[in-house]
């Protein structure tokens, strides 16, 4: 911990005599390029991890695609610009619109989010690159082989048709569905981990790499976006995750979790579903609005007005947009009390957001508005998202909705909400920030043109819906009749349809006209903040010193900012020992505590994601025993990982940064990345474990007797012993921590052998009460919860004994020390969490029968 | 008493878990309205003429995002340079989490009486 | 109310050159629940509409002042009145307006309760007037006016959901629940009700007739539902009748008076007197009927019943004056 007297203040320490000899700036960027230099070659130029490289390729394979879905929807308007058309068949229908639901959602909306999110961050943050390159590498080849696997099975007339919601039993019931649900369930699942690795990435991005100075009070506000929304896909993704889990289980194994005649409920996974699913419409929108608040002030020339009130949206939306999952189950027959906490909570949710909006305009009326492309896109954006909004303030009115719902009314509100407030911005985005990545800019008549196009085509097609949608279209219908005489409305539609893909198409002719452009300035709308100080000539190395922060728009208000960076007169100019660096703050007042030696080019990434693949697709086609060597393969690729790649003990305890500071190169507990990490992973994975709880008490909701008398319980012994045992290798485990911390290595291997034998012995305990028991799973909801339950709570004491004897294993190579314990402060992270879920599963399937009998 | 009262609230650490007492309030609040309702509709059938419990958890959830909004106001208005408080001093960033905390207590206020108002105009489980 | 409807359904019909239909729609109501929905429709229509406008306009006064004019404390005052404080008030008043809305009528014992029952892709129906026998149909649900009806939606095999947009909102229909309507129709007519919720391959094919009747006349309706099936009269009737039983019809449809009982599909003792034919699909004709009984899968894809192919064009014919018969 460095004090705050200990940062530099003022210009006096900024200047360094060294700095000021070209030579010694000349041999440093040397260095730093020549440490950041991308590899090369026909492969090897795909195992980069450098956040500009990967950021760019997520980004152009999300929007490739947001294409091939667009192109779906556009033969779903054809088929539907006439009544009782006979263009496509209600099969390939159905695979249509839930193909484009579903690719929408998760290859592009959340993907693309992450993306941007890859490559802005840590410019916005004067960072070399994000704390783990490859773990962003990592969930780049898993979004690319997942998404090319779901989206790929339209070809094959396999993709999914159950609709992007997935609602069981239609889908859990092997005769009335095929292996599009599986496609989808496993396909997504593993997108669905990528999207959450990102999350862990992003959120550790924001929190520990900041450069010196930025207090949370200064940060851009596009990084407080990026936290909120990573931290919600942390909680909102998980609970889809066991939602698919269990799906899984019914379709591969027949335990009947959704299946009513033996005990199951369908709308078990209609609660999980859209505990992720409304959340998801917010993680979609806010980065959206994250773009507005760096445009809005560049254009506007000013500060942002306002900057505690739009974190307050952003933390209250939040917070709020978790309240909400039940409006899309108003038709479900649920108690109206319980519709009503819904539906208030829904009308709630507006006040952040037109806060937000309220700040804008405040923003564009106190400056002196510089008319541009990009603001064109952000106004206009915001107009269709504001229709999209009060339709939205509409059917959270839960009478309202009952007419309103899954008609094309709803389909009108969340394409006037997903363009107002997804698309539409990231192609403002795309104007705003292009000249940041490529150092060319786009040409403005035709971004101008294809905007009025986009927003013509917009209203044109999804204006009427609404209408067609009172007058009685329901949703996802093939086709309709003559007599309903809403012919015209969705004719309308479909020609707004073409129109908006045709100006989509202008952008794309804009793009692809970018190479053959002259280099734009730098910092060609004279923003603010710190991402503009990329160059147009850009070198892989992020950022020529990291900067010490005073202001929330340094470039306007720091004097000689620019040049002091570019000049390494700040921290970090330099890679004397040939490594990738970036600072580590702390989480508050961004004070630099170390300097994190950064993952290089590597193909284990890419292998890794190919092995986890493998499994999911593997699984898909009932190929268990491959699958199986494909897990066995992802855990030693892992495990390799891990070995070669982190937690590294540095040739030197510490080095200087410059100004007079010197930070240690190597953090173990929580101040470290690393912790965070395996923190904040540990977060979703309770919450995905909270989702298979909640389905134990939910059962015991819906059935007047629960758990029922005639089936067999795991009874109260079992259950206990696995506990203690637990209990026992988390005291192992913790007590091993700190005596290696007093420097006695030995008794910490012990106590980590004793640990691990205690973990193992705890996997047959676990599993003996339904076991011996005679719990059938495939009878009763019952017995597949509790089952569950006792397999996802055993397989992570399997995951932890690998942990202690990772750990163990580290200990006896050296490579772990009393002054270098990363690992067993990170392993007492996943302890902690696998002695809770121990506590609730077996407090849950041992004692709660006998607490309830 | 008063000025000792404020300098101790000044000097409270914040931080942010700080930031989300308010909205983590909330969500309890919400999730107590929910099961509330949900257990008694599933297991009672009904729920209470006067609903007690439902009441007491709501005054209780008030008067903790109260307290938190109080202190929040307290640290918000620490005297220290002109607005608009955006340098990166240290007392900026003290009004600054503080301004915060403060803004969502009030929204977290708003949204539980939204929640609450429900029990007020529905009284059985259809 | 109408009035207004109708002149919305003018301006946008001629704008869209799109024709309102009065017969399956949320803004066409018939009966008491649809009509107070349609009201608040429009005015938070009307709502959307102004504030929608008034952003836009704000907006573009926001960007047209030039620099400096709106200083920092008069922009936080923005920010906290229209931003925060206006919207609470608004938001809190639309909530406070619509809970009362969401309870249900009171259903006394004496009402008529219609159990419905989603299939893939067909309705199936059970009158259950207070103190009588129940009355089996399906595909059609008929409702007496100035009655309140509780309506007792359940799945058959998977999630459907019940819609008449004239007469209240829709309701889900899930295997192992039983979900409640109530809803008063008040205005005679023919209308029509659909399955919302995406149900399989021929969800868009899943529709139904709904007619409101006068009291008395819907008492005589069910009388004439609850007689056994009237014998075939012609002589392709009474060919087809064997034919009906020949070909194994029986083992899937129930023709009360008959032999024929089966569960599994549509009751068909009156489907004579129905106006369409496969859940809304074709229209009651002797044609209509011929074409389904031969390729049923060909009219509706997925359909459970099987296509009869080898059937010849005149025994189809056959089966379907039977069935025209049965009124």
């Amino acid at each position: 911990m460095i004090p705050p007297a200990a940062l530099p203040a003022g210009p006096a320490a900024e200047d360094r005599t060294d700095q000021n000899d070209p030579a010694v700036r000349a041999a440093q960027e040397d260095r730093l390029r020549a440490v950041w230099q991308p590899p090369s070659g026909l492969f090897l130029r795909w195992t980069d991890v450098n956040n500009n490289r990967v950021g760019v390729w997520y980004t152009l394979t999300a929007f490739g695609f947001v294409l091939f879905a667009g192109v779906l929807a556009l033969i779903m308007r054809t088929q539907l610009a006439v009544p009782e058309n006979d263009l496509v068949s209600a099969n390939s229908f159905n695979q249509l619109f839930t193909l484009h639901g579903s690719m929408m959602m998760f290859l592009f909306a959340v993907p693309m989010f992450e993306a941007v999110s890859i490559i802005l961050l840590p410019q916005l943050l004067g960072a070399r690159d994000l704390p783990f390159p490859r773990l962003s590498a990592f969930g780049y080849w898993s979004f690319l082989i997942g998404g090319v696997f779901v989206s790929g099975s339209i070809f094959f007339d396999a993709a999914p048709d159950g609709g992007w919601f997935m609602y069981p039993p239609l889908t859990t019931r092997t005769d009335l569905s095929g292996l599009g649900a599986d496609i989808w369930m496993l396909g997504l699942s593993f997108i669905e981990v990528s999207s959450v690795a990102a999350a862990v990435e992003l959120i550790v991005g924001v929190l520990k790499c900041r450069p010196p100075g930025m207090r949370l009070n200064l940060m851009p506000l596009y990084a407080w976006y990026i936290l909120v929304v990573a931290v919600m896909i942390l909680f909102a993704f998980p609970p889809l995750i066991a939602g698919d889990l269990l799906f899984e289980m019914e379709r591969l194994l027949g335990w009947p979790f959704f299946d009513a005649a033996k005990g199951g409920d369908p709308l078990l996974w209609q609660h999980l579903f859209w505990i992720f699913g409304h959340p998801e419409v917010y993680i979609v929108f806010l980065p959206s609005i994250a773009l507005f608040a760096m445009l809005i002030p560049t254009f506007a020339q000013r500060h942002l007005l306002g900057y505690p009130w739009i974190v307050l949206a952003a933390v209250g939306t939040a917070f709020l947009s978790f309240g909400l999952w039940v409006h899309h189950m108003f038709a479900t027959g649920l108690p109206k009390i319980s519709l009503a906490f819904f539906s208030a909570a829904s009308e709630a949710v507006a006040i952040p957001t037109g806060v937000q909006v309220f700040a804008f305009i405040a923003t564009l009326w106190a400056g002196k508005v510089k008319w541009s492309t990009p603001l064109l896109y952000a106004v206009g954006s915001l107009a269709i998202f504001t229709i999209g909004g009060l339709t939205g303030v509409m059917v959270a009115v839960a009478p309202f909705d009952w007419q309103a719902h899954d008609t094309y009314f709803i389909v009108a509100h969340l394409h006037y909400v997903l363009i107002g407030g997804t698309l539409l911005p990231l192609f403002g985005g795309l104007y705003y920030y292009w000249p940041l990545i490529t150092g060319k800019r786009l040409s403005d008549r035709l971004g101008r043109t294809a905007f009025w196009i986009l927003f013509t085509g917009a209203n044109l097609a999804f204006f009427p819906m609404h209408f067609s949608g009172l007058d009685g279209m329901p949703r996802r219908v093939f086709t309709y009749p003559a007599e309903l005489g809403i012919g015209g409305l969705n004719l309308a539609s479909t020609i707004g349809a073409y129109l908006f893909a045709s100006g989509v198409a202008l952008i794309c002719l804009d793009l692809a006209r970018s190479p053959w452009r002259q280099k734009a300035p730098r910092n060609p709308w004279n923003a603010g903040t710190l991402e503009w100080l990329a160059h147009p000539e850009d070198e892989n190395w992020g950022i020529r010193s990291v900067p010490l922060i005073e202001s929330r728009y340094p470039i306007w208000d720091q004097p000689g900012f620019v040049e002091k960076v570019d000049q390494g007169r700040f921290f970090l100019p330099d890679a004397e020992e040939g490594r990738r660096e970036t600072i580590i703050t702390s989480v508050i007042d961004a004070r630099p505590i170390a300097v994190a030696r950064l993952g290089t080019p590597s193909v284990v990434p890419m292998i890794t994601a190919v092995a986890l693949g493998s499994v999911f697709i593997l699984t898909t086609y009932h190929l268990y025993t491959v699958a199986l060597v494909g897990a066995v393969a992802t855990l030693a690729c892992v495990l390799y990982w891990l070995w070669t790649g982190t937690a590294e003990i540095p040739e030197k305890r510490e080095k200087p940064i410059g100004h007079g500071l010197t930070v240690p190169l190597y953090l173990s507990g929580p101040s470290a990345p690393g912790w965070w990490a395996m923190f904040i992973t540990m977060l979703a994975d309770a919450t995905a474990f909270s989702g298979l709880v909640f389905g134990y008490y939910f059962f015991w909701t819906v059935h007047p007797e629960f758990p029922p008398a005639a089936l067999p319980d795991p009874g109260v012994q079992w259950p206990m012993i696995a506990l203690g045992l637990t209990a026992v290798s988390w005291a192992l485990t913790i007590g091993a921590r700190e005596v290696h911390a007093r420097g006695q290595v030995a008794a910490t291997r012990l106590m980590l052998a004793l640990g691990i034998a205690a973990t193992l012995a705890s996997i047959p305990a676990g599993l003996a009460g339904p076991w011996l028991a005679g719990m059938d799973p495939a009878q009763h909801s019952y017995p597949a919860i509790v089952w569950t339950l006792a397999i996802w709570t055993v397989a992570h004491a399997g995951v932890g004994a690998i942990c202690q004897s990772y750990t163990l294993a580290r200990s006896l190579a050296g490579r772990m020390t009393p002054e270098y314990d990363a690992e067993i402060r990170n392993i007492s992270v996943f302890l902690h969490f696998l002695l809770f879920t121990a506590l609730v599963t077996y407090a849950t399937i041992g004692l709660f029968p006998e607490a309830s009998a | 008493m008063k000025e000792r009262l404020t300098e101790r609230i000044r000097s409270l650490r914040v931080s942010l878990w700080t930031l989300i007492v308010p909205p983590s309030v909330w969500a309890a609040h919400f999730l107590f309205s929910y099961l509330w309702a949900a257990l008694n509709c599933a297991k009672v059938g009904q729920f209470a003429r006067f609903p007690t419990l439902f009441a007491v958890g709501t005054v209780l959830a008030l008067l903790v995002i109260l307290a938190a909004g109080a202190i929040a106001y307290v640290q918000q208005a620490t005297p220290g340079d002109e607005p608009p408080h955006e340098s990166g001093t240290r007392v900026d960033r003290l009004r600054f989490i503080a301004k915060s905390t403060l803004l969502l207590a009030g929204l977290s206020f708003v949204g539980v009486i939204f929640t609450a108002t429900p029990v007020v105009f529905l009284t059985d489980c259809r | 109310m109408h009035r207004i409807g109708r002149a919305r359904c003018a301006v946008i019909g001629a704008i869209l050159l799109a024709g309102c239909n009065r017969h399956q729609s949320a803004l066409a109501p018939f009966g008491v629940e649809a009509d107070q929905v349609r009201t608040l429709t429009i005015v938070l229509l009307i709502g959307a509409v102004i504030i929608a406008g008034g952003v836009a306009l704000l907006m573009q006064h926001a960007i047209r002042t030039p620099g400096g004019r709106l200083t920092l404390p008069q922009g936080m005052r923005l920010v906290l009145w229209l931003g925060a404080i206006g919207p609470t008030i608004l938001l809190f008043t639309l909530l406070a307006a619509s809970l009362p809305l969401m309870r249900p009528a009171p259903v006394g014992a004496a009402d008529l309760r219609i159990g419905v029952e989603g299939e893939q892709f067909w309705w199936r129906v059970t009158y259950r007037p207070p103190g009588q026998p129940p009355v089996v149909t399906a595909n059609e649900i008929r409702v007496p006016v100035g009655r309140t009806v509780e309506f007792k939606l359940s799945g058959g095999d998977i999630v459907h959901s019940f819609w008449i947009p004239g007469l209240a909102g829709k309701m889900d229909m899930i295997p192992g629940r039983t979900n409640t309507l109530v809803a008063r129709p008040e205005k005679p007519g023919r209308y029509r009700g659909v399955c919302t919720e995406f149900c399989g391959l021929s969800h868009a094919l899943m529709a139904f007739d709904v007619v409101a009747m006068e009291p008395a006349a819907f008492d005589a309706w069910l009388a004439g539902q609850r007689r056994p099936a009237p014998a075939p009269a012609t002589g392709p009737a009474r060919r087809g009748a064997q034919l009906f039983a020949a070909n194994g019809c029986t083992g899937c449809h129930a023709i009360a008076g008959t032999d024929a009982a089966s569960m599994i599909g549509p009751d068909l003792s009156h489907i004579g007197s129905r106006t369409a034919i496969g859940a809304g699909t074709l229209p009651m004709t002797r044609a209509a009927l011929t074409r389904f009984i031969r390729n049923a899968p060909g009219v509706k894809p997925g359909v459970r019943m099987p296509a009869y192919t080898h059937l010849s064009d005149a025994d189809a014919q056959a089966i379907a004056a039977y069935l025209e018969g049965l009124k």
